[in-house]
């Protein structure tokens, strides 16, 4: 019995903490580009990007900018949005959907550089 | 995603092809005697029969099992293949896609299929020709169906140890996958073998229906 | 690891299980055990364990389990489970007692009348897996007395009831003989070579059912059929040999009994009423000397008598008029599918006919057939507790005589009739003809 209340108390408490930490406003990607997101944007902290050191400056990492399915080095697109290339369905100018866009963009350099989530959930927080 | 996901899911393709070999070349070399009885016709007629809600009498002897059973088959195939989850990551690695399935209703039907599940070991506990014939592996059988349900579920709505579930997720579909040709689960090969040779002795030798 | 546990109840035995129990050595088990699930099998026997997801689908359909108020251990699965899962488990090393239950099971819980394929979603052949449980106990020595001295009966003079020739050939004459007086030139020809054909039944019908011979040999006379009976061994269609698991005496039945028509040169086989001959010619036997279907056209008495009445050859004079039911035997309804015919007949005969439920394939089975009442007197009792569905069924329908077109039937449903005190009288179908049909005198044209 004892063991069973130990478990029950741990559960609860990892139950609660989950909640615990979902509270407050977290900074997320916006989700307009998408006609019916079935999924909230995931949660994204552009200082923290920013600030880690293995991306620095180089901000065409993610603004980066194509042409005829080349890289442009040392060209940024800041002032673009992501859908003004990449569009909800891979077409013949862009192979890379714009859901594809995010997921690849996000996931790829999460696992070279072994930090950074990579699972559904851990960006797809529930609201 | 990584390797062991192809890894598991060649295991099962291949695994159930191998198996499906082998049995037909044991026919070849020890009855093939019973291919001169085998008739694709006759097999089919038994096969679609028996896939035909509450046509076979045994079906309706036992309604509530057998559309329990039934639907829990079907969704046991379309929710993962329909899952919009999923869907995404075959699209990340193969830039294939199809229509995904609505998620509320995807998570109302994999409560379903949980439910199936427990009224499964809820019959093998309490009905007493059922339970006379059940052993440990059958429990077993029906928790490997289980977990990757009850993972994906909790995963889908983010309850607790998110990482860990989703991690559990994987495993338990992965190993679910390589445990199919090695077990029972393996009747989705054999199952329509038996039926169709049944049927074809039914209907091409002794000219009876087999349901 | 609950319900794994194999349940002993004591059951009846006889000296043959019991003496060949007391001979077996634990080595010689595991040998013949192993040597028939492994050698004598193939895949399809492997498909059917793997396959089996113990649902208990088929429990509801044997009349076994629904007789005993479902007793879980005569479910058809639970038969499998307690004779072929234990010995694949256990590498074939099983106890005495485990072999005396499964004796037991294979031939007196399980009439092999294959309804339960019917009932599992996946076709499992449960009737094949029994009949292999017998085939271990034949190699062991250990089956039943009275089924094993008609097998030994077979073997000596290929006939199930130790008729000699010569009482064969007596019992016919004397047939023909008292049906001369009867109806005029009146023949139960013998050996005739080159007729359309051989007329043939089981050897209880000589030994102590002569009369069914005689209303076949008036149904002949009476449609003008060029026919004949064999005077030597092959005569038979029984085949006791195939639900004992005595393969090699199995397929020297069906051999002589092929052979014989070969040697008369005829142009097809027309058997009695019997369910299991029928199983055996047309089904079975002829597997045994590698022929996919038999060497002839062999044709059931109810097809028979279905082609003389539509084809006119024979006539009904004035329709049976007692309420009468219809029993569909396994191996001529499941077995063959001649249910339909069977009520095309009935409906020709008899004018006031009530359906018994469930029918056709689906019908609840004799409680007798597959070698079960042939394990005789000692286990008759219980062979009555274990089909009191039929008995119900029966009851049903109110009927005052039950047709049965199959000896084994007969057998088992008068025992159940008088069991259960049913006033009920079996016949044949051809009884049924006899009585109803236009005798007339046949003169060949001069």
């Amino acid at each position: 019995m004892k063991q069973w209340k130990i478990l029950m108390m741990f559960i609860l408490a990892l139950a609660t903490s989950g909640i615990a930490f979902s509270q407050g406003e977290q900074e997320r990607l916006n989700t307009l580009a998408f006609e019916m997101p079935r999924r909230p944007g995931a949660v994204f902290s552009h200082d923290d990007h920013t600030q880690t050191t293995e991306i620095s400056d180089d901000c065409a990492i993610c603004h980066h900018v194509y042409a005829n399915k080349t890289l442009v080095p040392d060209e940024s697109s800041e002032d673009n949005a992501c859908s003004d290339c990449h569009s909800l369905q891979p077409d013949r100018k862009n192979s890379i959907s714009l859901v594809n866009a995010f997921h690849k963009r996000c996931k790829e350099c999460h696992y070279d550089l072994g930090k950074g989530p990579v699972l559904c959930g851990e960006c797809h927080i529930k609201k | 995603m990584g390797p062991m996901v192809w890894i598991s899911a060649l295991i099962c393709i291949f695994g159930l092809l191998v198996k499906f070999i082998l049995i037909i070349k044991e026919v070849y070399e020890k009855e093939r005697y019973l291919l001169s009885y085998i008739t694709v016709r006759h097999s089919l007629r038994s096969i679609i029969a028996w896939l035909i809600p509450f046509y076979p009498r045994s079906t309706r002897m036992r309604p509530v099992y057998y559309g329990i059973s039934y639907l829990f088959h079907v969704l046991l195939f379309l929710l993962p293949v329909f899952l919009m989850s999923h869907i995404v990551l075959i699209n990340e690695s193969f830039n294939l896609s199809w229509p995904a399935m609505n998620d509320t209703a995807a998570d109302i039907l994999t409560i379903g299929v949980i439910f199936a599940l427990v009224f499964f070991v809820l019959r093998r506990r309490f009905i007493p020709d059922v339970r006379f014939l059940t052993s440990f592996m059958d429990y077993i059988l029906i928790l490997m169906v289980l977990l990757p349900f009850v993972t994906g579920f909790l995963a889908y709505h983010q309850v607790i140890l998110y990482k860990w579930i989703v991690i559990a997720h994987v495993l338990s579909g992965e190993v679910l996958l390589i445990v199919i040709p090695f077990s029972r689960f393996s009747h989705m090969i054999t199952a329509p073998l038996t039926r169709a040779y049944t049927g074809s002795e039914f209907g091409n030798i002794r000219h009876a229906r087999d349901w | 690891m609950s319900g794994n546990e194999t349940i002993s109840i004591e059951k009846s035995t006889d000296d043959a299980v019991e003496n060949g129990l007391s001979r077996l050595t634990p080595q010689r088990v595991s040998h013949v055990i192993n040597q028939v699930l492994h050698q004598e099998t193939g895949a399809r026997f492997k498909a059917y364990v793997d396959t089996c997801m113990r649902c208990g689908l088929c429990s509801d359909a044997c009349s076994y389990f629904l007789s005993n108020d479902r007793d879980p251990s005569f479910s058809p699965a639970a038969k499998v489970k307690q004779t072929i899962w234990e010995m694949l488990a256990k590498k074939g090393k099983v106890s005495k007692d485990f072999l005396r239950r499964a004796v037991h099971i294979a031939h007196l819980e399980c009439n092999v009348c294959r309804r339960c394929s019917m009932y599992c979603p996946f076709g499992i052949d449960i009737a094949y897996m029994m009949l292999l449980v017998r085939r271990i106990c034949h190699k062991l020595e250990i089956t039943p007395q009275y089924i094993q001295d008609t097998v030994n009966s077979h073997s000596v003079t290929m006939n199930q009831m130790w008729v000699k020739e010569d009482e064969w050939i007596d019992t016919l004459q004397w047939q023909e003989e008292d049906g001369r007086e009867e109806f005029e030139d009146l023949r139960i020809p013998l050996d005739k070579q080159g007729v359309d054909i051989m007329y043939s039944v089981i050897a209880p019908e000589p030994k102590f059912q002569a009369g069914l011979i005689y209303q076949a040999a008036v149904i002949m006379h009476a449609a003008g059929m060029n026919w004949t009976m064999p005077a030597s061994p092959g005569w038979d269609n029984s085949n006791m040999a195939m639900f004992t698991g005595d393969n090699e005496i199995s397929g020297r039945i069906a051999r002589t009994f092929f052979e014989s028509a070969a040697r008369l040169n005829v142009k097809r086989i027309v058997m009695g009423e019997c369910g299991h001959a029928f199983r055996s010619t047309y089904d079975v036997g002829n597997r045994a000397l590698s022929w996919a279907m038999p060497p002839f056209e062999v044709v059931h008495a109810i097809e028979f008598y279905h082609e003389l009445l539509t084809a006119g050859r024979i006539s009904i004079k004035k329709k049976f008029t007692k309420r009468v039911t219809l029993h569909d035997p396994c191996n001529v309804s499941r077995g063959r599918g001649l249910h339909n015919m069977a009520r095309k007949i009935v409906n020709m005969t008899c004018s006031n006919f009530t359906e018994m439920t469930p029918n056709k394939e689906h019908n609840l089975c004799c409680g007798a057939g597959g070698g079960v009442v042939n394990c005789g007197p000692p286990y008759k009792k219980e062979r009555m507790v274990n089909n009191r569905v039929k008995a119900e069924q029966l009851a049903a329908t109110g009927a005052e005589v039950l047709i049965a077109p199959c000896h084994n039937c007969h057998s088992g449903l008068e025992d159940i009739i008088h069991h259960y005190k049913l006033n009920m009288e079996v016949k044949f179908l051809g009884d049924i003809l006899f009585e109803t049909m236009e005798k007339k005198i046949y003169r060949p044209e001069e």
